[in-house]
């Protein structure tokens, strides 16, 4: 494992970092773009990178459990107009993980390249990479998103339904990531999904049902200079009002730039600017794995709300491979202040600069 | 047994093996070559196979399961590799492109990687970039060489490299090697995609290698695929592979395997022999220990002691032989015992304990059941007799053999050779021709209790003559056949059997092998490349006028895969007469017209006996990825593809949508041309880095080939002469011994040294004769069976019998002279037993 991973680096690494300046022309996130649906839930190869990125609290006995899928597209720019259907210009990834009550991470990951194995639809929400995958289908009541994950230690196949309309962050679904407005990516979430399934631990089923969050976003440039991660959440809170805060970091850990939006069970939006809203570490949590101090206990204010992050567990931290190293912390964790509810923390950046 | 009797037992055996050195010695040598040779068999394949499967698995990973085409032209569609990939049982399919590009004069494999997904079942395939190269990896324009190549192109990372295959060509540059890559392994790795785009097969991949979700059951998963998979595809499981891998060369190591188990019954006869001589020589010794309180169980083990004692010593010599062929082989021949089935490097013995044990107790069981008939003739002894009398050879109330009816023993043998005829008809079981040997060994046997019968009708009538005293003497000696005289003649009727059955046998096969040769190289010039199409510049400088060449054949090899537990098919397709396949192929029987609009196939009389078909059948071949229906228009002989081939005319594989990319040609200069012709293919083969052969060259080397593959045989032959020879010796000197008082008597009645010398020379020279002349008969016999019935059954190659008595002949007189030699040794010992001495003795 150790060896593959050596290996796989130094030979991939490149594919993902080349193109800086890009042979290809990636298209650009617009404010003018109006997103249609289910199409825009499908994908957009166009762009360099997209994510669609599913977490949720799950009830179980012991207590808080949590779930996390992401599907990632990217378009390294590499192989473009090579005539051949399994070109590698586009490429899957996931990172599938399970956060217990008092038990270790568990975490698994796959990746392809698209149309051996792996593929996407630019229709409507449907990616896979082999087994594993993500498909909406349905339409008003019936509408819903199935997920599915097999490996050797985890699994899970969970049914996601709406219990409100998706939302759309930014203006309309365009998001600005930095000052210049160049830097934003198109972002749709969808808050307060029931969750219905079941969960395979170690070959054995069993039933699970909770709260999940689903994103979607796509861009081709959205790490401003100086950039390297970002602190970002996304809440189901205990009154049915949702709320997603991130910030834009550079290595000294200064804010480049911020937003947030909270929409409350009654369904009013409020965004809150980059001057409106803040990350404060309050504790950290140093990985044993790298070295990288994760303030996973956060304090953030969004306009009048104040909140802090409590972390299920402190040990949330993903160490991926494929295709690339990547290390981030991504982890449940419960909200207390003025609002309260259980969502997700991720922590990009800590363990190395984030290539997209 | 008590510490005492311990001590005696000891004793005995080190008085034995004082008195007996050279027998004992030789007896020992005996089982020890029978063991080594096993042994070394043994050693020697299973390092061969690991070696090969290791070299797969670093290739191939270790997946459950494979998809692959079932013609080595098909290919695997991307849409199957994608629905497999989806299904939730599997946990990883790895799609591989796999084909055999040219780099200037070199034949190299080329395997198209996904990275994301080979990465976990094939990591010794990955590459690593060089540190000189800027750029986007693997999945920019690049290939990754192995070591080894780098070092054969003499080129190094980031130098200009051109593939090219047929009409394709990439020319692009080594961007990295393959650090995990085997030392000898001459390969290229790059981008799945971009082998695709230049060498293709378009929408398709060469195999899918997959593996399975943990707790899925392969078989019940295969199941759920049945009937599911596009026609001319297959997913099997993957250690059908390991199993293809042994089936390879199993016939070949059962038949040397079975060569090691004669030498070592031969062992095993000569512990016989040497022990009932001792029996024999130390009768009055026993007779005396039984009357001191020795109990005939005693009697009867302390033999059984002194048979292992040879044994144990035997075997583990045996043992260390063995492991020394083994290295010793391997280093000089490579792991295929000269079977032609891999090559490739040399691959590591590793003895392992429980084959080594169990060579080992055959070692031991050998000598043991030698040693078993004079152990019993030992506890019968009646003391009393020999005490007076000396050795009686036969037990007291044993049955008289001259007393038996002739006719109820000529029933039995009638028996023995009718059990023997009717295991010749017999089909091979489990792919081997286990009736076959059945049969061998009944010869043998039926040879062995025909001697005595022979003699007594040859010697009877010889006898009855007036002949001087110490000719009629021997003469009677071996007319009543003792058991000594039958010992000895047995032993030459076995090893000369054997010689001259495998003498039979590959002068048979050398013979037809020679006139096959005649047939399917019908044109004086020869070019292959290597798995490589030829390259297009060169078929195209032929089609010119100024070609040297009045007609030029085309063919191309393929391979199809029939069942997935057998080794594949060859397909060949060639530019033949579909009038008159006769004219290119050496048919062995009738040549059948296709019905109109059928298409006619001639197929290989190894596939024709693998897949039980006949001549003027139709069959489904999975030709090009679909069903095929042919006309199967007769059987060709071929003695080189073991596993089966197919012709088809390259005008019907054209018509089927087959690529007709031709990989040999036969060529035939122009009327007087010829030195012109050999001077333009010497340099189109060297710019192009293809073979050339003259017709000639093709058939030495065959004939080279074939020659040093039945090397080991003649080894094993000789060991066998060596003996049987010595065999006579021993028993011979032993016999006289016996008859020492007769001797005696005869010296004191007048007989001098010289008569006596010569009446047991004569016995020793009738004894040969007989031995020879019945092994001889069995020989032949034994050939036969060789020849018409293993041959066909273990490899699938028939041919007719031939009878080299040129080479019989003389060997039969060479051994006779040797068994005369033989026995002017045992006469001398005879000669200088004092007679007063011996006479006195006896009373």
């Amino acid at each position: 494992m150790r060896r593959r991973s050596f290996l796989l680096a130094p030979l991939l690494l490149p594919a993902f970092t080349a193109a800086k300046q890009p042979a290809v022309r990636y298209a650009a996130a617009s404010r003018a773009t109006r997103l249609a649906f289910p199409r825009d839930h499908g994908a957009h190869p166009d762009f360099r990178t997209e994510w669609w990125y599913v977490t949720g609290a799950l009830d179980t006995a012991q207590g808080d459990a949590g779930f996390q899928l992401t599907f990632f597209r990217s378009r390294p720019g590499l192989a473009e107009d090579l005539a051949s259907p399994i070109a590698a210009s586009q490429i899957l990834f996931a990172h599938a993980a399970l956060t217990l009550p008092g038990k270790p991470l568990l975490h698994a990951e796959r990746a392809g390249r698209a149309n051996l194995g792996a593929g996407f639809s630019s229709a409507d929400c449907d990616v896979h990479i082999g087994a594993w995958s993500m498909r909406r289908s349905g339409t008003g009541a019936a509408e819903q998103f199935r997920l599915k994950v097999a490996d050797a230690a985890f699994g899970f196949d969970l049914q996601l339904a709406p219990t409100q309309p998706l939302l759309l962050q930014g203006e309309n679904g365009w998001s600005q990531k930095g000052p210049r407005p160049e830097l934003a990516s198109h972002y749709v979430s969808w808050p307060q999904l029931q969750v219905a399934g079941n969960l395979t631990l170690d070959g054995r089923r069993q039933p699970a049902a909770g709260r999940a969050w689903f994103d979607h976003e796509w861009s081709s440039e959205v790490l401003a200079a100086g950039g390297v991660g970002w602190d970002w959440i996304g809440v189901n809170l205990d009154d049915g009002g949702a709320l997603m805060a991130f910030r834009i970091r550079d290595a000294a850990g200064a804010t480049l730039y911020a937003h947030a939006a909270l929409r409350d069970a009654a369904g009013r939006l409020t965004q809150f600017g980059a001057g409106e809203v803040s990350f404060t570490p309050v504790r950290h949590w140093p990985s044993p794995r790298n070295g990288a101090r994760y303030p996973v206990q956060m304090a953030i204010r969004c306009g009048p709300h104040t909140i802090e992050t409590m972390p299920v567990q402190d040990a949330q931290e993903i160490s991926a491979h494929r295709p690339l190293p990547v290390s981030y912390w991504e982890g449940l964790v419960k909200i207390r202040g003025t609002l309260s509810g259980r969502g997700y923390l991720e922590l990009t950046g800590y363990a190395g600069a984030l290539k997209l | 047994m008590s510490a005492p009797r311990w001590q005696l037992s000891w004793w005995l055996i080190r008085a034995q093996f004082q008195t007996r050195r050279t027998a004992t010695a030789l007896s020992m040598l005996a089982i020890a070559l029978g063991v080594a040779l096993g042994y070394a068999i043994h050693l020697i394949n299973d390092a061969a196979l690991a070696d090969f499967s290791q070299a797969m698995k670093s290739v191939q990973g270790e997946p459950d399961a494979l998809v692959a085409p079932q013609d080595s032209a098909g290919r695997v569609p991307l849409a199957l590799i994608n629905q497999l990939a989806r299904d939730e049982a599997v946990a990883l399919v790895v799609p591989v492109i796999e084909t055999r590009v040219r780099i200037g004069e070199l034949t190299v494999r080329l395997i198209g990687l996904d990275v994301f997904s080979a990465g976990l079942l094939m990591p010794d395939l990955l590459p690593r970039q060089g540190e000189s190269i800027k750029g986007g990896g693997l999945f920019e324009d690049g290939m990754y060489a192995s070591p080894a190549l780098l070092a054969r192109l003499q080129t190094k990372i980031g130098a200009g490299v051109t593939a090219m295959r047929g009409d394709a060509r990439w020319s692009t540059h080594i961007a990295g090697d393959l650090p995990a890559a085997r030392p000898d392994d001459l390969l290229l790795v790059a981008d799945i995609a971009r082998v695709q785009a230049h060498f293709g097969p378009a929408d398709a991949v060469s195999e899918g290698r997959i593996r399975l979700a943990p707790g899925t059951k392969l078989t019940a998963w295969l199941n759920t695929w049945a009937g599911k998979l596009p026609p001319g595809i297959t997913l099997r499981a993957a250690a059908d592979n390991q199993a293809r891998l042994s089936n390879i060369s199993r016939a070949y190591r059962v038949n040397l395997n079975v060569l090691a188990l004669v030498a070592l019954l031969t062992g095993g006869f000569l512990v016989f022999a040497t022990q009932l001589t001792a029996v024999a020589q130390r009768s009055t010794q026993f007779a005396l220990l039984g009357v001191l309180g020795l109990s005939p169980r005693m009697r009867l083990m302390q033999v059984l002691f002194e048979g292992l004692a040879i044994g144990v010593p035997g075997a583990v010599i045996g043992l260390a032989l063995g492991w020394a062929m083994a290295a010793a082989f391997t280093r000089l021949l490579g792991g295929d015992l000269g079977g032609g089935f891999f090559s490739g490097g040399t691959p590591a013995i590793v003895p392992e304990l429980l084959p080594a044990l169990g060579f080992f107790a055959l070692g031991c069981a050998a000598s043991l059941a030698g040693a078993l008939y004079p152990a019993w003739l030992n506890r019968v002894q009646p003391l009393a007799q020999a005490l007076k009398t000396g050795f009686a050879q036969r037990p007291p109330s044993g049955r008289d053999d001259a007393l038996r009816p002739r006719a109820g023993k000529a029933i039995a043998l009638a028996l023995v050779a009718g059990a023997a005829l009717a295991l010749t008809r017999l089909p091979a079981l489990f792919d081997l021709p286990l009736a076959g040997y059945g049969a061998i060994a009944l010869v043998l046997v039926l040879g062995i209790a025909v001697a005595p019968l022979v003699t007594q009708m040859a010697f009877g009538a010889f006898a009855r003559r007036e002949l001087p005293a110490a000719q009629r003497i021997a003469v009677q000696n071996v007319m009543q056949a003792p058991l000594m005289a039958q010992v000895a003649a047995s032993g030459l009727i076995v090893s000369f059997a054997l010689t001259v059955s495998m003498v039979t046998m590959v002068a048979s096969f050398r013979v037809a092998l020679d006139q096959w040769l005649d047939v399917v190289l019908p044109a004086p010039y020869y070019v292959r490349s290597k798995g490589v199409p030829l390259p297009p510049q060169l078929l195209a400088a032929l089609e010119r006028p100024d070609a040297p060449f009045a007609r030029v054949e085309r063919m191309a090899a393929g391979a199809l895969n029939l069942d997935p537990r057998r080794p594949t098919v060859a397909v060949l397709v060639r530019e033949l007469d579909p009038a008159n396949p006769g004219a290119r192929l050496p048919f062995t029987g009738e040549i059948l017209a296709a019905p109109a609009g059928a298409i006619p196939v001639w197929i290989s009389e190894p596939m024709q006996e693998l897949y039980r078909l006949k001549p003027g059948q139709t069959l489904r071949l999975p030709l090009l990825g679909r069903e095929v229906e042919v006309f199967v228009g007769g059987v060709w002989r071929d003695y080189a593809r073991q596993f089966g081939a197919v012709v088809i005319g390259a005008t019907d594989y054209r018509a089927l949508g087959g690529k007709f990319e031709a990989t040999e040609l036969a060529l035939w200069p122009h009327q007087g041309g010829e030195a012109a012709a050999r001077d333009w293919l010497a340099r189109e083969a060297s710019r192009y880095g293809i073979e050339m052969a003259e017709a000639g060259e093709i058939r030495a080397l065959s004939l080279d080939i074939f020659d040093k593959s039945f090397a080991v045989t003649y080894a094993l032959e000789a060991a066998a002469m060596l003996i049987g020879l010595f065999g006579l010796a021993v028993t011979l000197a032993a016999s006289v011994w016996l008859r020492a008082r007769e001797l005696a008597t005869l010296s004191a009645l007048g007989f001098n040294r010289a008569m006596l010398t010569r009446a047991v020379m004569l016995e020793g020279a009738l004894i040969a004769a007989i031995g020879l002349a019945v092994g001889l008969a069995c020989g032949i016999a034994v050939g036969a069976i060789l020849t018409h019935v293993v041959n066909p059954q273990a490899f699938h190659w028939r041919m007719e019998l031939q009878i080299p008595w040129l080479q019989v002949l003389p060997g039969a007189a060479l051994t006779l002279a040797a068994g005369i030699i033989a026995s002017r040794f045992a006469a001398l010992q005879a000669t200088r037993l004092p007679a007063a001495q011996v006479l006195a003795s006896a009373q």
